[in-house]
């Protein structure tokens, strides 16, 4: 798969209409997000409808580079859940109000990026339910998520057709989570280089080499496991608890990594490593953290007595749906 | 390399079809073999020597996998050699008598080696009757490998060596060794006079002794060259060129399967033994490595498609190494762990051995091939940091 040519061009549709520089007052404006309409105009959004139906029919896996992208930058848009939601109402025939910004709301204490989205899918028995969304409770980690409980205006639903929505929503978080990470990783390097102390860069101490060293095992560790949660052809929920169990575990081990090594600038309003921070220690905690991923994926390889550990992992990418 | 391209160093890798077609039969061989080995013997895999058990791989056509026909090989890619790799790593295969040559030295030869040296010792590599061993370190030449003071001086067409190697696996059992040695200068001049001998174990003024281990096994030796007199085809490649011949084989080295599989036998020991009585604080543990072997095995595939297009990755190759390695030793820890929450409950004896082996040799395992803190200076290194 080489998608490059499309994730180059996302990531510049990104920079423009959502750079990292404005994301401090998105984190005071709930509601749709200002870049949406640009983001509409793109075409994106249907990024994964079929072709036949005037998508992009972008594949499960062609998706996870772009989420990926969208973490890089802290996108304070639920993209890639809309696109999802754009994809099975296309599927089953049904057309979302216009202008719709769709978050995955499957039990879950948290659900992120809820205050800037204008509806919620939530599972119902035996339906996906598209509910406008009211006001919501500030979010602590002022990252723009929230609790979604119960109630609202149903707007329409989608038959669930097998969909494990708390394995699809934990997928699509964990490739924005690899994506955040790989950034910070980015600018702690970057901070190493430049930031001096003793006459020499930080990047010159071995203390400060192995760390960062530890940080990009890390980082390339998730980001393989985030791909995981996109190597089938459809979504699936042993493939996601790999990838939200693994991503999870990084994430404090980045973060406190990224801090570790950028000081305690990184942690000050003014710097972009704590909007990092602050969202991947929500995210973690979003859709079920590592131990409950880590008990669903032990379960499913206790329920496969036959074979090794090493056939488990290799089937698990290989059985589709 | 930046952040980006480190990622795109592994990219993901599906495991061409060919090369899957010889997970089934190979799967079948070992079904057998795996029921009359205990999982105590089985955890020792790349580190148990069986001659037998490598010539009947040989003559199952599943070592050389890439080399070329010509030589006695199997002419397939990166690829069929994991297939065939991960599998005997998962059974516990003892495939130590072969695995130096299956996995360096073959390939060493077939890039640097005159055609005579292909012609010789390619096809019996390929059919498992010729042991390689490598040496690498010496007494005071471990992890700073550049200060290597074995030296082999030029006397008329031949070489004489002397000096030790030490730590060399299966030095003891192996019929050639793959010596890196000082041709010219001095230990201060590094990287520059180091050469590549590959070295008769039979001839006069080599003495091995094996090294015991608290484990009771010894898998590695110290060998002794005393005036040594090597032909002159004894050298491989080009005097000098010895240390770039030896970085080229690292990514082969540090990549591969048998990084995430050696505590793979115990884990699945105690999987057998879980299935009535798991809590959710066993399955928690097991899950987490479960995911970490998960995206291990794709690191490893994405570093083996960069191996079959001819790329030598090996930053990316020192990464996975590192993190391959820690869940190797946070397997036996974690199983220990584990077993020991509730200590009214006996633990199964034959889960007890392997454990024991385990936990005392898996300290070993960061050090094998390259130690963390080199791997960790060569990552930094390549992130862009000295």
């Amino acid at each position: 798969m080489d998608n490059s040519l499309l994730v180059d061009s996302f990531q510049r549709l990104l920079a423009d209409a959502a750079p990292l520089s404005q994301l401090r007052s998105a984190e005071v404006l709930p509601g749709a997000p200002a870049c949406w309409e640009q983001l509409e105009a793109s075409g994106f959004l249907d990024g994964m409808v079929p072709e036949a139906l005037g998508g992009a029919g972008l594949s499960v896996a062609e998706i996870e580079p772009l989420i990926a992208a969208m973490g890089a930058c802290l996108l304070p848009a639920p993209v890639a859940e809309t696109m999802v939601v754009r994809f099975w109402s296309a599927r089953a025939g049904f057309a979302l109000p216009p202008g719709a910004v769709v978050v995955l709301a499957p039990a879950s204490a948290m659900v992120p990026l809820a205050r800037h989205a204008t509806h919620a899918l939530v599972p119902t028995s035996g339906r996906l339910d598209l509910v406008r969304l009211q006001a919501l409770a500030a979010d602590p980690f002022r990252a723009g998520g929230a609790p979604i409980g119960q109630g609202g205006d149903v707007e329409g639903s989608l038959p669930a057709d097998g969909i494990d929505l708390l394995a699809v929503a934990a997928a699509l978080l964990a490739a924005r989570m690899a994506g955040a990470m790989a950034q910070m990783l980015t600018m702690t390097i970057g901070h190493a280089n430049d930031r001096e102390q003793f006459g020499r860069p930080l990047g010159k101490f071995q203390a400060v080499q192995h760390n960062l060293a530890i940080m990009a095992e890390e980082v390339v560790s998730a980001r393989s496991a985030a791909r995981i949660g996109f190597a089938g052809l459809d979504f699936d929920s042993v493939r996601s608890a790999i990838a939200k169990a693994r991503v999870s575990e990084a994430a404090h081990r980045v973060c406190s990594l990224a801090h570790a090594i950028h000081g305690a600038i990184g942690a000050t309003i003014e710097h972009d490593l704590q909007l990092y921070t602050r969202r991947l220690m929500q995210w973690r905690l979003a859709f079920g953290g590592e131990t409950y991923w880590a008990i669903r994926l032990a379960k499913a390889r206790l329920g496969q007595a036959e074979g090794t550990s090493a056939d488990f992992v290799r089937s698990s990418l290989q059985s589709e749906g | 390399m930046d952040t980006v391209s480190l990622l795109n160093g592994f990219s993901p890798a599906v495991i061409p079809p060919e090369a899957e077609a010889l997970r089934a039969p190979i799967k079948a061989f070992l079904a057998d073999w795996t029921l009359k080995s205990p999982p105590h013997r089985r955890a020792r895999s790349w580190t148990a020597f069986d001659r037998d058990f490598s010539r009947e791989l040989g003559r199952r056509g599943w070592l050389g996998l890439t080399i070329p026909a010509q030589y006695g090989g199997a002419g397939l890619d990166a690829f069929a050699r994991f297939v065939i790799v991960e599998e005997l790593l998962a059974a516990g295969a003892p495939i130590a008598a072969h695995w130096i040559g299956d996995r360096q030295s073959a390939p060493l030869l077939l890039r640097y080696g005159t055609e005579a040296q292909r012609n010789t010792f390619l096809p019996p590599i390929c059919r498992g009757e010729t042991v390689f061993c490598i040496g690498m370190s010496e007494p005071n030449a471990g992890s700073d490998l550049a200060s290597v003071r074995s030296r082999a001086t030029p006397e008329g067409d031949n070489w004489r060596l002397s000096g030790s190697k030490i730590w060399t696996t299966y030095a003891h059992e192996a019929d050639y060794m793959i010596a890196l040695v000082r041709t010219s200068g001095t230990p201060s001049d590094r990287q520059a006079g180091l050469s590549q001998f590959l070295i008769d174990l039979s001839l006069p003024g080599i003495a091995i002794k094996p090294i015991m281990l608290g484990t009771g096994d010894s898998d590695f030796s110290e060998v002794h060259f005393d005036n040594v007199l090597l032909p002159g085809d004894a050298l491989v490649g080009v005097a000098g060129n010895g240390w770039s011949q030896v970085n080229a084989e690292l990514a082969f080295e540090r990549s591969g399967p048998e990084r995430i599989y050696s505590s793979l036998v115990l884990l699945d020991l105690w999987i057998t033994q879980l299935q009535d009585q798991a809590d959710d604080s066993d399955l928690a543990t097991l899950g987490l490595l479960l995911a970490r072997l998960a995206s291990l095995r794709a690191m490893s595939l994405g570093i083996t498609a960069r191996l079959a297009h001819g790329e030598s990755p090996i930053i990316e190759a020192a990464l996975f190494k590192d993190l391959g390695t820690a869940l190797e030793q946070d397997i036996p820890a974690a199983v220990a762990n584990a077993v020991s929450a509730r200590p009214d409950r006996a633990i199964d004896p034959e889960l007890l051995r392997t454990l024991a082996y385990l936990l005392q040799l898996s300290h070993v395992f960061s050090l094998r091939g390259g130690t963390r803190e080199i791997l960790r200076g060569m990552i930094a290194r390549g992130l862009g940091l000295r």
